[in-house]
C-alpha cells in the first residue's frame, strides 16, 4: 500500500509541474553530473564561437591549419595541466602565452618586439582602432594576429573550466569574444551564442555546484530569452551594423551602395538599381575612370581594404616607372563620402589635402563628407601602358608587391585553378594572361544587373557556374583569375568616366559606378583593366538615364549636362568624349567596347582588345559618392528576416513561458481557464485529484478558501452549514442577494462578501455551487478514496470531471441552460 | 480489594495469546460490532455519544482509555457498560493508597497440596479491566499497570505471564482532590491511548437519566452483544485499515507541531496510537481507509494528554487545537 501511494505521489509531483516543457520531468533525473556536462559543453561552445570568428579571418589571409592545431594543443595542454598545476601558474602560463602571441604577431609585422618601448602610443592607438571597429582583416597582419590571439583565452578557459572555476573560466574567453565584437569580426549570431554559452557555463556551473535542479534552470531560459531578444533588437556593436553614412540615395540595393562601403569594405549584393543623378563632374583634358576605393584582400563574399588611413602628408608614392601628369578638377555635385581620382593619384590640392587620408595603397579619401559644390584639384600620374612594354614586364614583383596582393581566400576550389590555367594556356607573360582573361570574360560572361546572390566564393561561383552579373563580379574574378596565375592584381571601385559634355567636363551620375582591376607590372605600376563587357553594359546604363529624365527625375542633369541628349547614336563614341553625347556609354572608359576599334582613350591597349583601362590612369578628381555602404551588412539581413523573425518568436515565447512558469503564472492558468476545462489522463486517481481541485476553487470564489488545517470533507460540511442558513432564501425564491444577507448572523459576512461578489450576475445564475449538492459529496467521496484509499476506478474519475464541469458551467450564464435541469432536479430538493 | 471473580480461573484457561492465526473480520461487521455496543452502552449512559464511540474505537484500536472527571458523572458506569456489552472478562480494580502492586498482578502462594509454589493471578488477568480512581494509589502500585499496559504481559518473581486477549484498561481518575491523590507518572499517563471527559450532562439528558433510574437499574439488565473472539477478530481487522501516505505524513506534522510548541511534545507511541485510534474511527464511520477527518477527530484525546507545556496558560489540548488548525491537511505543491 505504501508503495502504490509513494508512487502515485511521484506521479503527482510531476504533473503538477509539468504543464510548460518538458524539462521539469527530466530534471528530476539530472544530477551534478550532468550539469557539469553541459556547463562543460558551455565553455567550448565558447571557445568554438572564437575560434570560428578567427578561422573566418584565417580562411581569407591563410593559417586556418594552424589555428586548428594552435586551438587544440591548447584544449589538450589544458586538460593534462588542469590537475597537475595550480591556478596561479597557469594564469602565468596564459599571460605568457599571450605576449608571445603578441609578440609573434609584431615581429611577423615587421616592427619588432621593441616597438612596445619605443612606440608604445601609437600601439595603444592601434589597440584603440582595433576595439572600435577596425577589422581583424583589415589589419596588415591578419594572420599573425589572429594566432597570437588564440592560445591564452583557449587554454584558460579551459583550464578554469576544468577545475570548476566556471565563473572565472568565462573572464579570459568572455575578454577575446568582446574584443572581436568590438573589432566588429563576430557577427551578432556567433556573439549571440558566444553570449549565451558563456551564461549556460555560469548557470550550469552554479546549478552544479548548489545541487540544484534543473526545474531552477528557468531563470536561466529567461535570461538566455532575454539575451537573445535585447541583442536582436538593439545593436549597438560598432563596424557591424552601422554603415558610415555617405548618400541618403544610394539605397542598399543600388550599385554604386554595393560597390563601395565606406571604402573599407566592397561586398556583393544580387539585382541592384541604377541612380540616374549626378554625383561629380570633373574637369579634366583627359577622360579616365574616376577610382575611389582599392582593396586587396578578398574573404569570398566581399573586399577588404586592409591598412588604416593615414594623413595626407606631402606627395602620395608615385609608380615606379615613367608617367606622364594630368591634372583634374573634382567638384561635387551632391554629398559624397568618397574622393574619385584618376590613378593614379600623386597629391592633392593643398585646401583639399586637409581632408583628405591616403590609404596603404594609394588611394585618397575624404576624412569628412564632401558637400555639394566642393572641389579639389588632383594631380594624378598616367603609367606609361604601352602594350609592347607592358610584354616586357617581367615578373621581378617587389616582395611587399607578392605579399598583398596574391591573397586567395583559403576554399577556392581546384575547378577554379583548372579552368584559369586553361583560359591562361597560350599567354606567356602577365600582361597576355590578363588580357586574355579581360577578352575571355567579356565574351563569355552577359551583362545583367538583375542577378541573385550567388552563395560561397563569388569569383568561383561568377566563372564556374553563372553566365551573367555585373561589374564587380567581373572584377572579383579576374582579380581572382590573376591571383591564382601568381600575378599581383587588386580590385577597384569607382565611376566610369562620366557624360562628356563639352572639352574638358565630364559629368558623372550614380549609374557610373564601376568596379575594375588593376595589375601590377614591375616598372610601370598598376594598370587598370576592366573585364566587363562595355556594350551592354552602356545599354543598360543608358536606358536608364533616359528612363530618369522622361520621368522628370531630380537631379539627373546638371547645367552642362541638360541640353545634352542621351543616348547616342553611334553607340560608342570614340573614346573621346567628343562625341556629341557623351551620354555615359562612352565614358566608361571608352573602352568600353572591346570590339571598338576606336579605343578611345589612347592607349591602351595596346592590343585593341581590350584593356580598356590602361588609360584611366587619369585621375580625376572627383568626389563621387559612393554608395551608401550599408549594402552588405544590411542586405543578408534583409532575406533572412522572416526566418529570423520566426526563431526570435520562439525565443521570447519560451523565455516568457519560463517566466511564467517561475513568477507562478501557471496558478492563474489553473485558476481561470482550468476551472471550467480539465484535460484528461490515463490516471483516473491525478484525475480526480484536479477535479477536486477544481471543485474546491469554485467554492473558494463563492464561499472561503479551505484553511489549512481543514481537511477536504471538514470544509465541504463547514461550506454546507453556511450555505444551509444563506441559501435557502436565494433557492426558493431567486430573488438575489438582499434575502441572503439576513441569513444567520454568524455567516452574515461570509454571505455579504458572496453576495457582493455576484451581483452582476446574481439575478440571471443564482446558481452557486451547493455544497450539499450529491455531486459534490461523489467528487469528494472519489478523491478520498483516490488519495487516501485504494483508488478510483476510470469510471468514477470520469464522473467526477463530469460533475465539475457540470458545476463550474452553471455559474456561466449562458452555458448554464444547456445543464441545467439536472442539479435542479436531483440536487437541490 | 480486589473483586474476586469465580472465573477467574477459567480465563487462565484460554490461551492468552494465540492471535497468530487470527482471520480478520469483515470490516462492514466490525462497523455493526462498534454500533450495536454503542446503542447497547446508550441504554446506560444518557447522552455523550461521543465519549462512547471514543471509548469503542480504543477498544477497537487496542488502546487503554483514561476517564478523568468529576465524581459522580458516571465514569465507573460507563466503563462496566462497555465491559457488559462484549461478553469476556470483566475485572475490577478498585485503587487505594495502601494498595500494593501484587494486589494487581498476583502473586505466589505455596500450595500444601503439592508443596509447590501456585501462580495466583491478580486481578489484571482480565479481558477488560477496569481501574478505578487509578490516582488514589501509590506510583510504585501505578507501575504495576505499565508492562501490563504496554506488552499485555506480567512479571511476577521473576516469571513472565501473558496476559488474555483482548487485554484493555479503563481507567477512571478524580481531578478534584489533588491532596490525596498521586499524580501518574507521565509514563504510564502516555500508556493510555485516550484520556476522555465526560462532564456532566445537558439538562434534558439528565432528566432521562433521573428517569431511568426509576426501578432497576438498566445496568443490571444489560446483555453482551459480542463476545471476546469476535472482538480480538475485529482489532484485527482494523489493524490493517489502509493509512495512506498523505495520512501518515499528516499525522507526523501534527506530532511534529507539538513537539515544537510544547515542553514536551507527543511521543511516537502518540503517533502510532492516533494511528490505530484512526483507524478504528474509519471502521466505525464505515470506511476501508483513513481520512483526515478520523485524524481530526481523533487527535484530541489521544494527544492531549501527551502534551506538557510550561505555560499555565495553555494545555496540552489548547497544543493540539492549535496543532489541527493550522498543520495543513495536505501538502500542496501545486
Amino acid at each position: 500500500m505504501s508503495t502504490d501511494a509513494e508512487s502515485r505521489r511521484t506521479e503527482r509531483t510531476i504533473s503538477l509541474g509539468g504543464t510548460g516543457t518538458g524539462r521539469n520531468e527530466t530534471g528530476r533525473t539530472v544530477g551534478p553530473g550532468a550539469f557539469r556536462t553541459l556547463a562543460l559543453g558551455c565553455v567550448l561552445v565558447l571557445l568554438a564561437s572564437i575560434v570560428s570568428v578567427l578561422q573566418d579571418v584565417t580562411r581569407v589571409v591563410g593559417g586556418t591549419d594552424s589555428l586548428f592545431v594552435l586551438a587544440g594543443t591548447m584544449l589538450l595542454a589544458a586538460t593534462l595541466l588542469a590537475r597537475l598545476i595550480r591556478p596561479r601558474t597557469a594564469t602565468i602560463a596564459a599571460v605568457t602565452a599571450a605576449s608571445l602571441g603578441f609578440a609573434y604577431y609584431l615581429e611577423a609585422s615587421g616592427v619588432g618586439v621593441g616597438v612596445v618601448l619605443s612606440a608604445t602610443e601609437s600601439l595603444l592607438a592601434d589597440v584603440v582602432t582595433l576595439v572600435t571597429g577596425l577589422s581583424l582583416l583589415r589589419t596588415v597582419e591578419a594572420s599573425a594576429l589572429t594566432l597570437g590571439l588564440v592560445p591564452a583565452p583557449v587554454f584558460l578557459s579551459w583550464y578554469l573550466a576544468l577545475r570548476g572555476r566556471y565563473a572565472l573560466s568565462v573572464l579570459p574567453s568572455g575578454f577575446a569574444l568582446c574584443f572581436l565584437v568590438l573589432t566588429g569580426d563576430a557577427d551578432l549570431t556567433i556573439t549571440l551564442i558566444g553570449t549565451l554559452a558563456a551564461l549556460g557555463t555560469v548557470g550550469f556551473g552554479e546549478l552544479e555546484r548548489r545541487g540544484g535542479s534543473i526545474a531552477q534552470a528557468d531563470l536561466l531560459a529567461v535570461l538566455f530569452a532575454l539575451i537573445i531578444v535585447l541583442s536582436l533588437s538593439v545593436t549597438f556593436v560598432p563596424g557591424n551594423a552601422t554603415g558610415p553614412v555617405t548618400l541618403d540615395r544610394g539605397g542598399p540595393s543600388s550599385l554604386e551602395g554595393a560597390i563601395d562601403s565606406a571604402g573599407q569594405r566592397s561586398g556583393f549584393t544580387g539585382q541592384v538599381d541604377l541612380s540616374p543623378e549626378v554625383r561629380f563632374t570633373v574637369e579634366s583634358e583627359q577622360a579616365s575612370y574616376w577610382r575611389t576605393g582599392v582593396y586587396d584582400r578578398f574573404t569570398g563574399d566581399e573586399w577588404v581594404r586592409s591598412g588604416q588611413l593615414q594623413s595626407l602628408n606631402g606627395p602620395i608614392n608615385s609608380p615606379p616607372g615613367e608617367y606622364d601628369v594630368a591634372r583634374q578638377v573634382v567638384t561635387a555635385e551632391t554629398e559624397l563620402g568618397v574622393m574619385p581620382v584618376a590613378p593614379q593619384p600623386l597629391s592633392v590640392s593643398e585646401g583639399a589635402a586637409q581632408y583628405a587620408e591616403v590609404t596603404r595603397h594609394g588611394q585618397v579619401h575624404p576624412s569628412t563628407t564632401l558637400i555639394k559644390d566642393d572641389s579639389y584639384v588632383v594631380e594624378s600620374a598616367i603609367i606609361d601602358s604601352d602594350p609592347a612594354s607592358l610584354k616586357q614586364a617581367g615578373t621581378d614583383y617587389p616582395d611587399e608587391i607578392e605579399e598583398y596582393y596574391l591573397q586567395l581566400p583559403e576554399g577556392t576550389s581546384s575547378e577554379f585553378d583548372d579552368r584559369t590555367a586553361t583560359v591562361t594556356e597560350d599567354a606567356d607573360n602577365p600582361y597576355e594572361t590578363a588580357a586574355t582573361i579581360e577578352s575571355y570574360l567579356r565574351s563569355s560572361k552577359g551583362y545583367s544587373l538583375d542577378i541573385e546572390q550567388p552563395n560561397g566564393n563569388v569569383a568561383d561561383e561568377f566563372l564556374l557556374e553563372m553566365d551573367e552579373g555585373y561589374c564587380i563580379y567581373f572584377a572579383t574574378t579576374m582579380t581572382q583569375m590573376l591571383r591564382a596565375e601568381d600575378i599581383p592584381a587588386r580590385y577597384v571601385t569607382g565611376y566610369t568616366s562620366g557624360q562628356q559634355v563639352d572639352d574638358n567636363t565630364h559629368v558623372v551620375r550614380g549609374l557610373d559606378a564601376h568596379a575594375w582591376v588593376e595589375v601590377y607590372f614591375p616598372d610601370h605600376g598598376w594598370v587598370s583593366f576592366d573585364p566587363t563587357p562595355g556594350g551592354e553594359r552602356d545599354a543598360v546604363h543608358m536606358d536608364r538615364l533616359q528612363e530618369a529624365r522622361e520621368n522628370g527625375n531630380e537631379n539627373v542633369d546638371t547645367d552642362a549636362s541638360e541640353g545634352v541628349p542621351i543616348r547616342n547614336d553611334s553607340e560608342d563614341d570614340p573614346d573621346d568624349g567628343s562625341s556629341p553625347d557623351p551620354t555615359e556609354p562612352s565614358p566608361p572608359d571608352n573602352g568600353t567596347d572591346p570590339t571598338d576599334p576606336t579605343d578611345p582613350n589612347n592607349s591602351s591597349d595596346p592590343n585593341g582588345t581590350n584593356t580598356t583601362d590602361p588609360t584611366r590612369p587619369n585621375p580625376g578628381t572627383p568626389a563621387a559618392q559612393d554608395g551608401d555602404g550599408e549594402d552588405d551588412d544590411t542586405n543578408p539581413l534583409a532575406t533572412t528576416i522572416p526566418r529570423e523573425f520566426l526563431a526570435f518568436t520562439a525565443v521570447a515565447l519560451v523565455g516568457l513561458a519560463a517566466a511564467v512558469h517561475r513568477t507562478g503564472g501557471r496558478e492563474l492558468y489553473f485558476r481561470t481557464i482550468g476551472l471550467y476545462w480539465q484535460r484528461r489522463h490515463d490516471d483516473p486517481a491525478r484525475d480526480t485529484e484536479r477535479a477536486y481541485r477544481r471543485l474546491e476553487r469554485l467554492f473558494e470564489r463563492e464561499f472561503r478558501s479551505r484553511r489549512p488545517g481543514e481537511s477536504p470533507r471538514a470544509y465541504v460540511s463547514a461550506l454546507g452549514a453556511q450555505a444551509a442558513t444563506t441559501l435557502p432564501s436565494d433557492q426558493s425564491a431567486e430573488s438575489g442577494p438582499q434575502p441572503r444577507s439576513q441569513g444567520d448572523p454568524q455567516s452574515r459576512s461570509d454571505a455579504h462578501s458572496d453576495s457582493q461578489a455576484h451581483l452582476p450576475t446574481h439575478s440571471q445564475s443564482p446558481h452557486t455551487p451547493d455544497p450539499t449538492d450529491p455531486r459534490v459529496e461523489h467528487v469528494l467521496a472519489c478523491y478520498e478514496q483516490a488519495i487516501y484509499g485504494t483508488g478510483v476506478t476510470p469510471d468514477d474519475a470520469a464522473t467526477a470531471i463530469e460533475f465539475v464541469d457540470e458545476l463550474a458551467r452553471e455559474r456561466l450564464p449562458f452555458v448554464r441552460s444547456d445543464t441545467d435541469t439536472g442539479p435542479d432536479a436531483d440536487g437541490l430538493l | 480489594m480486589t473483586d474476586a471473580d469465580p472465573t477467574s480461573e477459567t480465563v487462565l484457561e484460554t490461551p492468552p495469546a494465540d492471535e497468530t492465526a487470527v482471520e480478520p473480520l469483515a470490516l462492514s461487521t466490525v462497523e455493526t460490532i462498534g454500533t450495536d455496543i454503542a446503542e447497547n452502552v446508550s441504554r446506560v449512559i444518557v447522552g455523550h455519544e461521543d465519549v462512547i464511540d471514543h471509548v469503542i474505537t480504543a477498544l477497537l484500536g487496542r488502546g487503554h482509555v483514561l476517564l478523568d472527571d468529576v465524581p459522580g458523572v458516571g465514569k465507573t458506569m460507563l466503563a462496566r457498560s462497555i465491559a457488559t456489552s462484549v461478553d469476556c472478562t470483566f475485572r475490577r480494580v478498585q485503587f487505594t493508597p495502601d494498595l500494593l502492586p501484587t494486589d494487581v498482578t498476583g502473586v505466589n502462594v505455596f500450595n500444601q497440596q503439592t508443596r509447590e509454589f501456585e501462580f495466583q493471578p491478580g486481578p489484571i488477568f482480565g479481558n477488560i479491566v477496569l481501574g478505578d480512581e487509578i490516582n488514589r494509589a501509590p506510583p510504585k502500585t501505578q507501575s504495576a499497570l505499565l508492562e501490563a499496559m504496554e506488552e499485555e504481559q506480567v512479571t511476577a518473581d521473576g516469571e513472565t505471564r501473558g496476559l488474555p486477549s483482548p487485554f484493555t484498561v479503563i481507567a477512571t481518575q478524580n481531578a478534584i482532590e489533588p491532596n490525596r491523590t498521586y499524580d501518574l507518572p507521565f509514563a504510564e499517563l502516555d500508556r493510555f491511548m485516550k484520556k476522555l471527559h465526560l462532564g456532566y450532562p445537558s439538562p434534558e439528558d439528565e432528566a432521562e437519566l433521573l428517569g431511568r433510574t426509576v426501578g432497576t437499574h438498566p445496568i443490571d439488565e444489560l446483555e453482551s452483544v459480542t463476545d471476546r473472539e469476535t472482538l480480538v477478530r475485529a482489532r484485527e481487522a482494523v489493524s490493517q485499515v489502509q493509512v495512506a501516505e498523505p495520512i501518515r505524513e499528516y499525522v507526523t506534522r501534527l506530532v511534529g507541531h507539538t513537539r515544537e510548541n510544547a515542553h514536551i511534545g507527543v511521543s511516537p507511541r502518540g503517533a502510532i496510537s492516533l494511528l490505530r485510534a484512526s483507524q478504528a474511527r474509519a471502521v466505525v464511520d464505515g470506511r476501508e481507509f483513513v481520512t483526515p477527518d478520523d485524524v481530526q477527530v481523533e487527535a484530541p484525546v489521544v494527544l492531549s494528554h501527551r502534551v506538557k507545556t510550561n505555560d499555565r496558560a495553555r494545555d496540552g489540548s489548547d497544543i493540539v487545537a492549535d496543532a489541527l488548525e493550522r498543520v495543513p491537511v495536505e501538502e500542496r505543491d501545486g
